[in-house]
């Protein structure tokens, strides 16, 4: 140190040391961990499952929890502890696959609507509208209707091609604030087609505004299959869901069967709140300054 | 955007709406149709199974189901402009006969429920604001992320268990006990879990909106100059900040009218609640289909005329906004 600056009153100070952020800080790690037991648990399921999920033991049937079924069993005498695990797995795929049906409409209508001309930008977005002033709920009955009985693949088909518009919306915007872009025009010049346009071009540039959208398009998705599920136009019983578990949960009301209702929502809550944290993450962070107020 | 005549700037809008719920009508009544099922089976009930050929015959000739679907549609529309939206098949009467009946229920429902989360909103938006990253604030934020994730109708059987079966303070279904249909205090008994349901499932979000709006406010430089010239906090927060979010927030809040509604759709499934939505849900699955096409028209048509609402306020705020902008909304779709 300078003896120079102490004399006229200057405190050496210690140079700050780079805090280097970590790569877990700030990201909703107990969400996350949350999620990938449950992920993991539902995809592994075939190794630690005390029971068979499918298994009738109508002995035991309305049994509450104890040492033998953990979270009881339910109405037929199937094993909730088992049926959580296996038929998480169903949810979470109808969740993952209906949303990357409705990603791929999104992306696919929403580019299409940001490029054409305005004439048939308006109609698309018109007919969108449309698309959005029928009852969800009535769609989703008359489209499962048309495709026959539900099963995993024909209900996560229904639940997601009703439930593109937003993300398309999104799309549409970004793409037409970027169509006349330099590189876009370059491209174009060079002969890309539609397709390479989008995908090397315009996907890279909105893809992080949409990730929130798709996250919650999950969770969306899961619970729309079980509402589906609940109201008796979704998976039939013998197909295990968390939705369909909870199908019983009106009759097993009466008879006091708490833990049949209880459980699978807990369940069905908890990873829908996990996905919520992780989603809300990922959305971009807006610049807090200091309130002037 | 043509401002300069009023007329034509309205006339569109109304022909616009117009040609919007005939394209609706059109699609639903084509969708309807595609979906297998025996519309014979919700007019004749199990009797169907006894008749013979010729009587199905008969029957279908006498409903108007064998034309093609495009002369049925045009038959459809001719006599629905008169104002005959033709009979229910299950109830064997006008369906506005059948509607009339539902229709108020669900207005009180959806009605009061939607003024509701209007209200609270607004006042848990401001709490929120006005206590920004202090523990209020954060323990509403956290409550709200937790109870938007619930399903609607898993809240429903939760608050069904406890205050139904449990406590037995509250009756569990219907609108009104059987010969009580007059007595008003008994519907207000059966209307507060649904009505909690609707209201509290929604409300966060457009709290948490209406928080959001005014803390990007409250950062606006008028905020500095006039808490420089001595205003203090509320007065700047009344009287400038919320006056400049209420227009951005009605636009809003036109737009929420088809979720709010189709979440209103589900809570009177579980609630057996005798209003529109469980007459749609009968409608669709028992390809009840003049009931249905009635149904769906209506229920597009209140949701075309918000959005066309929302876009007009928004023009009106924000001059720039060209006339065909559609909204943009981030709402997470849900079923409903």
């Amino acid at each position: 140190m300078d003896d120079r600056f102490v004399q006229v009153g200057i405190r050496s100070v210690a140079a700050p040391t780079e805090k280097k952020a970590k790569w877990y800080e700030g990201k909703p790690l107990v969400s996350m961990a949350v999620l990938a037991v449950i992920l993991l648990g539902c995809l592994f399921c075939g190794f630690f499952l005390p029971k068979d999920p499918a298994y009738m033991d109508l002995y035991h049937a309305n049994t509450a929890p104890n040492a033998e079924f953990w979270f009881g069993t339910d109405a037929m005498g199937r094993d909730i502890f088992s049926m959580i695990w296996y038929g998480g797995r169903i949810s979470l795929f109808i969740g993952f696959f209906a949303t990357m049906i409705s990603t791929a409409i999104a992306i696919l209508f929403g580019a299409i609507s940001g490029l054409a001309p305005k004439w048939l930008d308006d109609l698309l977005m018109r007919l969108t509208e449309i698309f959005l002033s029928i009852p969800n709920l009535l769609l989703v009955i008359l489209l499962q209707a048309i495709l026959g009985k539900a099963n995993v693949l024909s209900i996560s088909f229904v639940i997601g091609i009703t439930g593109w518009t937003s993300i398309a919306k999104v799309v549409r915007t970004e793409v037409r604030q970027i169509r006349n872009s330099e590189y876009v025009i370059a491209a174009r010049c060079m002969g890309a087609g539609f397709f390479r346009i989008l995908w090397k071009h315009l996907t890279p540039n909105f893809i992080s505004s949409i990730m929130f959208m798709v996250i919650m398009n999950i969770r969306g998705a899961i619970v729309s299959e079980s509402t589906l599920s609940f109201l008796g136009i979704g998976l039939p019983l013998e197909i295990i869901s968390w939705g369909s578990m909870l199908s019983l949960s009106e009759k097993s009301m009466l008879s006091g069967a708490w833990w049949m209702i209880l459980i699978p929502g807990v369940f069905l809550i908890v990873t829908l709140l996990c996905i919520t944290n992780i989603g809300n993450h990922l959305r971009k962070n807006v610049n807090r300054r200091q309130s002037n107020l | 955007m043509n401002r300069k005549n009023p007329y034509v700037y309205y006339g569109k809008k109304i022909l616009i709406f117009l040609l919007s719920v005939l394209l609706l009508s059109v699609v639903i009544f084509y969708v309807a149709r595609l979906a297998p099922g025996d519309p014979l089976v919700s007019y004749y009930g199990d009797r169907v199974e006894k008749m013979s050929m010729a009587e199905r015959e008969w029957a279908e000739e006498n409903l108007g189901l064998n034309d093609p679907i495009h002369v049925q549609y045009l038959r459809w529309l001719q006599n629905a402009l008169k104002g005959n939206f033709g009979i229910s098949f299950k109830y064997k009467t006008d369906v506005l006969e059948v509607i009339g009946g539902r229709l108020v229920n669900t207005l009180i429902l959806g009605g009061i429920g939607f003024v509701l989360i209007f209200v609270l909103a607004l006042g848990l938006g401001i709490l929120c604001a006005w206590h920004e990253e202090k523990w209020l604030d954060k323990l509403i934020c956290k409550v709200g992320t937790i109870i938007s994730c619930i399903p609607e109708f898993w809240l429903s059987l939760i608050l069904i268990l406890i205050f139904a079966i449990y406590l037995r303070w509250l009756p569990s279904s219907s609108a009104y006990s059987i010969g009580k249909a007059k007595d008003i205090s008994d519907r207000i008994l059966h209307l507060i879990l649904p009505m909690t349901i609707v209201v509290g499932s929604h409300l966060w979000y457009y709290a948490y909106m209406i928080r959001n709006k005014l803390l990007e406010e409250v950062r606006a430089e008028y905020v500095l100059l006039a808490k420089s010239k001595g205003l203090d906090k509320k007065s700047i927060l009344f009287r400038h900040c919320l006056r400049n979010i209420i227009p951005s927030y009605l636009s809003i809040m036109a737009i929420s009218v088809p979720h709010i509604l189709g979440g209103t759709y589900i809570i009177e499934t579980v609630f057996s609640y005798p209003g529109i939505g469980t007459l749609s849900y009968e409608s669709a699955r028992y390809q009840d289909y003049n009931l249905l096409m009635l149904l769906c028209i209506l229920s597009g048509a209140v949701v075309i005329l918000c959005n066309i609402i929302a876009q007009t306020i928004n023009e009106h705020i924000d001059p720039r906004m060209r006339e065909n902008e559609s909204i943009e909304t981030t709402e997470v779709t849900e079923i409903g």
